[in-house]
């Protein structure tokens, strides 16, 4: 726990030397940088020491409003604090070289302070073991993340999303507030170790409180149907503070659902179910939205959005398995949702760094103007690629791992009695979640990074890789992905340690202990085969090709016509096919003349039912504001009526008493 | 191994796919031509006992079903030179995810339904989905002619419900089976000759122009 | 214990080449022509890797490397099946998933390297190749759903190894249904009629050949191959659910394996000269047919 102490402290110092030093930029950036990356170092083998010796170590508790405020580190904290240091270090780094150039014309230094804030108050909300704390953390963070999300506040778009973003976050934490309130109602004091003691919650307030749980940190993670706020949020903030909003903001909500599952013990069917369909939906309608957009960042949102529905996927297994007496299930469930978190992270995060440099070097967001960046940012178009083959959960990366395992889950669900047999359709819908993100990817990649630019401005300086502070985070995070993809071993062990600690059932007794690892070991000998392959068979290309000489001739475009950069498939041409088979659910909207064609993207839940129920509301107010016209009459009948109402009750209850 | 009745009831499904999946009117016309085939065999295979009854029942089905219906829609197809549906209300990628979806509903309900004991564990829930398929045709589709053999198709989900229950209740199922379709070869007979003569199509959209 | 596997999967490859022969072949008799001979794919495949190879301007690494990765995928996959009935190269619980997925880093990798070329050509092929596989996709997995519920195992070397033959009485109109919707994913994924049409010359209606219409030389032997194997390997999988390999005697299985990958090939031939390609809006309808089916195999099966 001083480890984590320290870790907090090397952080401060880094916050602070990022506004005080900021007369001074480069030894401000320098000591940032340093100091961030310390105390992500400190705090990570923190993390690592707390999941491989698998106890909970030492808490800290203060005298502070609402009872003693407890912070302490069990497996479970650990790894949520994994990606949070991680990527919050990366992030911070890129962060450096990406808002360096805006030094004089924004408050630079200030927000380089709000971010050490928003990691801070990550990790307090991951180590609070006390009700005011975790709700104090996580306002924090709540709060820090809307003022960074607000960094480019002269657009008005930019400060919609913040609305947006702040309006639902409340609302989120007015939830939890609930949640915690129904979780005390027999409780003895407010730290987790007492709200859990005994399960002691009458059913009733159970499941109120897990009804609340799912709207708090359903609405957090980005689950549909209340994610609109993320993609506004996501888009405008800088692509730094993004990679961690997507990457590891969401992850806590992930986080609030287990540790709830952890207080209440084992939750009944309907909440699996549930979580079952919200990830079920969310999956797909995420990517498909996904492949609708046009703007970079918006689509890399998205993705979030059906990743953070896988993850509810593998929960909601984890739960029926346990609600159906199916531990191996369960385990399975749980693991891959477990996996699938810190994954998500690593590749997200990697995705929102790359599209940051893809910005900084051409100033451009909109997909369709970009192209061919693959010949002037080779190093980003590789990390980009990796995080892309990652996402898409294909092998031998660590997107296949956690996807793998959630499928194992489903599938195993087939072998058991009903109803949680009716799950193993879920197997069908990862896949065509999978393959929509194929999709997806393909189109991003090829319209960015292949080809030729769409848009080339004559004479405008042409992008370039970007330096090695931006870089060194990009390619470290790309080889973490690579890292896990080729050995599962080494994450699936202290994922199903926590799993099991849950203590609610998920225990892979039943299993044999070496299966499990004997297939990862399997999928390791799988992905290095796979590598060896592609590497022989390029040296027996090459070998093969050592005489040749290798002609170079223009594309062929049909008898003798030279193909244009403006003749180039656009990212929408490319969605526009597998759009058209999902109809009026895809969110595009054409509007058509004569002579012009216009498409734009809305999202069906915030602009075909929230605004509009927004705006029956705003009407039906202005209706009734009629009742305060100033006129005194009125202002005097509707206090008699008022009083003749209560007298009325008055009577009818004094006669039922 | 599965008997005889259980792989007819399977193919009648089959059946039913087809005549939701595919565009052109005379192939749903030849599903519905096989699916009556299959629904003459299924009394013999249900009760192989070659009595005059179940044969009576399985010719009459088959000279039904299989013969007079489908000549007089193909006469009708022909007469009123239509080839294909034209786009249906949901799709035809919809319309086949419904119909798996109804096909998942009704075995997942059959069990829950309160019914005496029949001789196949598929009758019912093949019945069922049969109905809702026929249903499904004649709501979507905007030709008349489709709608009339979506009418089919429900009819014939309503016989396999009948047969389930044929050892209880003598000769009033099949009484009642064929007044129901011989009242629907005369009403069918009578609105498709009027709407094609009142309007030279058959399009069922157009029948909005009756009011004025 | 991995020499027959082993040898087995290299009997395959070997023989890969000639299915797409015989299903023009069929195809050809069908209609009443002559057709080129069954071995020609292995004539054209030498004549590929002799020739010299030509890069298109725009094209940068991802090109090159982007045929390799579709043979080392299909490999790798083929390396998971038990092509013999008893037992794959390698597998490991859930490596169904991980037979998808390397079918998918080859199609990554291949609309990638079309999509370097900067043509509207290849851009046309690479969207309709994945809208195409993001309906096929779901299919697929239902289809070994159907497995998975009839045998209760999670391997592919278990689903279709010996457990398969003692569940197949039972389950047999599932698992008919189920090799029944595999037979339309083969030609939805390896780019026959009525998806795509191999035979045509216009590149507006092509879906995979225009994807490797700059691909010359060595690569495109290397795609022409890969192709050929996926063949093999979906041919594979029909006949391993049809005919449960594990029942029968070692000696008998190569024989009936390749008995069974020219029927399918020969089906396939079949079915392209019976049918018209279908046009590019109806071809994700065909694969919603292929899952229905799959949907009423599982249907089956859950009661």
């Amino acid at each position: 726990m001083s480890q984590l102490l320290l870790a907090v402290v090397l952080l401060l110092g880094a916050g602070a030397g990022a506004v005080l030093l900021s007369r001074w930029p480069r030894l401000a950036d320098r000591a940032y940088v340093t100091l961030l990356l310390a105390g992500a170092a400190v705090g990570v083998a923190e993390a690592v020491l707390v999941l491989r010796s698998g106890a909970v170590s030492a808490t800290l508790s203060g005298s502070l409003p609402g009872g003693p405020w407890v912070f302490g580190l069990d497996p479970l904290s650990a790894w949520f604090l994994l990606p949070i240091l991680g990527v919050g270090a990366a992030a911070g780094t890129f962060g450096v070289g990406y808002l360096g150039f805006e030094r004089g014309h924004r408050p630079v230094a200030a927000t380089h302070g709000l971010f050490i804030v928003l990691l801070l108050g990550l990790v307090g909300v991951v180590s609070a073991q006390a009700v005011v704390p975790f709700l104090a953390a996580w306002e924090i963070m709540a709060i820090s993340a809307y003022l960074l999300v607000m960094h480019e506040h002269e657009q008005a778009e930019v400060r919609r999303a913040g609305l947006v973003y702040i309006t639902l976050t409340h609302l989120s934490t007015l939830a939890l507030i609930g949640m915690f309130a129904a979780l005390s109602v027999n409780a003895t004091g407010r730290s987790f170790t007492e709200l859990g003691l005994g399960n002691q919650t009458p059913g009733s307030a159970r499941s109120v409180a897990l009804g609340l749980a799912l709207v708090g940190f359903g609405l957090k993670a980005g689950a549909v149907p209340l994610h609109f706020w993320l993609p506004g949020a996501h888009a405008a903030a800088p692509s730094h503070v993004s990679a961690v909003l997507s990457g590891v903001m969401l992850k806590v909500g992930i986080y609030g659902l287990f540790r709830l599952m952890s207080l209440v013990g084992a939750p009944p069917p309907w909440f699996g179910w549930a979580l079952f369909g919200v990830g079920l939906v969310s999956g797909v309608l995420g990517v498909v939205w996904a492949l609708a957009q046009h703007d970079l960042k918006r689509l890399l949102a998205y993705h979030s959005v059906e990743n953070i529905g896988i993850i509810l996927l593998g929960m909601g297994v984890g739960v029926l398995g346990v609600a159906h007496g199916q531990p191996a299930v369960a385990l399975l469930g749980f693991t891959g949702a477990l996996l699938h978190t810190l994954n998500h992270a690593l590749f997200k995060s990697l995705l929102f760094l790359g599209a940051g440099a893809v910005y900084r070097a051409t100033g451009r967001r909109i997909i369709d103007q970009l192209g061919g960046l693959g010949r002037c940012m080779p190093w980003t178009a590789l990390a980009f690629g990796v995080g892309s083959i990652a996402i898409v959960g294909l092998p031998p990366l660590n997107g296949f791992v956690s996807e793998w395992t959630v499928f194992q889950g489903l599938l195993a669900s087939g072998a058991s009695g009903e109803p949680l047999r009716y799950a193993v359709v879920g197997a069908a819908g990862l896949g065509l979640i999978g393959a929509l993100a194929l999709a997806c990817f393909t189109k991003l990649d090829g319209t960015l990074f292949l080809g030729h630019s769409r848009s080339a401005v004559p004479g405008a300086r042409p992008a370039r890789d970007p330096g090695a502070v931006m870089l060194a985070p990009m390619l470290t995070l790309s080889g973490l992905c690579l890292a896990i993809g080729m050995l599962p071993v080494a994450v699936l062990r202290p994922a199903r340690l926590i799993v099991a600690g849950l203590a609610i059932g998920a225990d892979g007794g039943a299993l044999a202990a070496t299966a499990w690892q004997a297939d990862a070991m399997r999928v390791t000998v799988l992905g290095g085969g796979l590598l060896a392959m592609i590497l022989l068979l390029l040296m027996a290309r090459h070998w093969l090709a050592a005489g040749a000489v290798a002609r170079v001739a223009p594309t062929w475009g049909c008898a003798g016509a030279v193909s244009t950069p403006r003749m180039q498939y656009t990212a929408s041409s490319y969605a526009a096919l597998l759009l058209a088979a999902f109809g009026p659910l895809a969110g595009t909207h054409i509007s058509r003349t004569a002579d012009t064609f216009h498409s734009s993207v809305v999202d069906p839940v915030q602009d075909g039912a929230v605004l509009p129920a927004w705006r029956l509301l705003c009407r039906t107010g202005d209706r009734l504001r009629g009742i305060q016209g100033g006129r005194l009459r009125w202002y005097l009948l509707l206090v008699i009526f008022t009083l003749v109402a209560l007298l009325f009750y008055l009577t009818k209850a004094g006669r039922a008493s | 191994m599965t008997g005889l009745h259980e792989l007819l009831l399977l193919c009648v499904v089959l059946t039913n796919f087809w005549v939701l999946g595919t565009t052109r009117l005379s192939s749903t016309i030849r599903a519905t031509a096989i699916q009556g085939m299959l629904l003459a065999l299924l009394p013999i295979a249900l009760h192989p006992s070659w009595s005059a009854h179940t044969l009576g029942l399985a010719g009459g089905t088959f000279l039904v079903k299989t013969v007079i219906l489908p000549s007089f829609l193909a006469w009708a197809i022909r007469e009123a030179a239509v080839r294909r549906e034209i786009e249906p209300l949901i799709g035809y990628s919809a319309s086949l995810a419904l119909g798996a979806a109804a096909v998942a509903l009704s075995f997942g309900i059959a069990q829950r339904i309160p019914l005496p004991e029949s001789d196949s564990t598929l009758l019912i829930p093949v019945a069922l989905s049969t109905v809702m398929v026929g249903l499904l045709v004649l709501t979507t589709r905007n030709k008349a002619l489709s709608q009339v053999v979506g009418y089919l198709v429900l009819e014939n989900g309503i016989f396999v419900f009948g047969l389930s229950q044929v050892e209880r209740v003598p000769f009033l199922v099949e009484l009642g089976v064929l007044l129901d379709i011989f009242v629907g070869i005369f009403i069918m007979g009578i609105v498709v000759f009027h709407i094609n003569r009142a309007f030279d199509s058959l399009d069922s959209t157009r029948l909005t122009e009756l009011k004025d | 214990m991995i020499i027959g596997p082993l040898l087995t999967l290299l009997l395959v490859l070997a023989v890969a080449p000639a299915l797409p022969g015989l299903a023009t072949r069929t195809r050809a008799l069908l209609t009443g022509r002559r057709g080129a001979p069954v071995l020609q794919l292995y004539r054209d495949l030498a004549r590929l890797f002799r020739k010299n190879v030509v890069y298109s301007r725009s094209t940068t690494a991802v090109f090159r490397i982007g045929p390799v990765v579709v043979i080392a995928t299909v490999l790798a996959a083929a390396a998971l099946l038990p092509l013999d009935g008893h037992a794959a190269l390698l597998s490991f619980s859930g490596d169904l998933v991980a037979f998808t997925g390397l079918l998918g880093l080859g199609r990554f990798a291949l609309v990638l390297a079309g999509l370097d070329t900067g043509s509207s050509f290849e851009g046309m092929g690479a969207s309709r190749e994945v809208t195409v596989s993001a309906f096929a996709e779901p299919a697929l997995f239902l289809c070994l759903t159907v497995l998975v519920l009839a045998t209760g195992e999670l391997s592919l070397a278990g689903m279709l190894g010996e457990r398969l033959a003692a569940v197949w009485p039972g389950a047999a109109p599932s698992l008919v249904l189920a090799a029944a919707a595999l037979f339309m994913l083969a030609l939805a994924e390896t780019s026959r009629v009525p998806v795509d049409d191999p035979a045509t010359h216009l590149e507006l209606t092509m879906i995979h050949e225009v994807i490797v219409l700059d691909h010359s030389g060595p690569e495109l032997g290397m795609i022409l191959f890969g192709n050929a194997v996926k063949l093999a390997l979906f041919g594979a999988l029909v006949t391993g659910v049809l005919v449960p390999l594990g029942q029968l005697p070692r000696w008998l299985t190569p024989v009936v394996l390749l008995a069974g990958l020219g029927v399918v090939a020969v089906g396939v031939g079949i079915v392209e000269s019976c049918m018209a390609r279908l046009r590019m809006n109806r071809v994700p309808q065909f694969l919603v047919a292929a899952s229905a089916l799959a949907v009423f195999g599982v249907i089956l099966l859950l009661r």
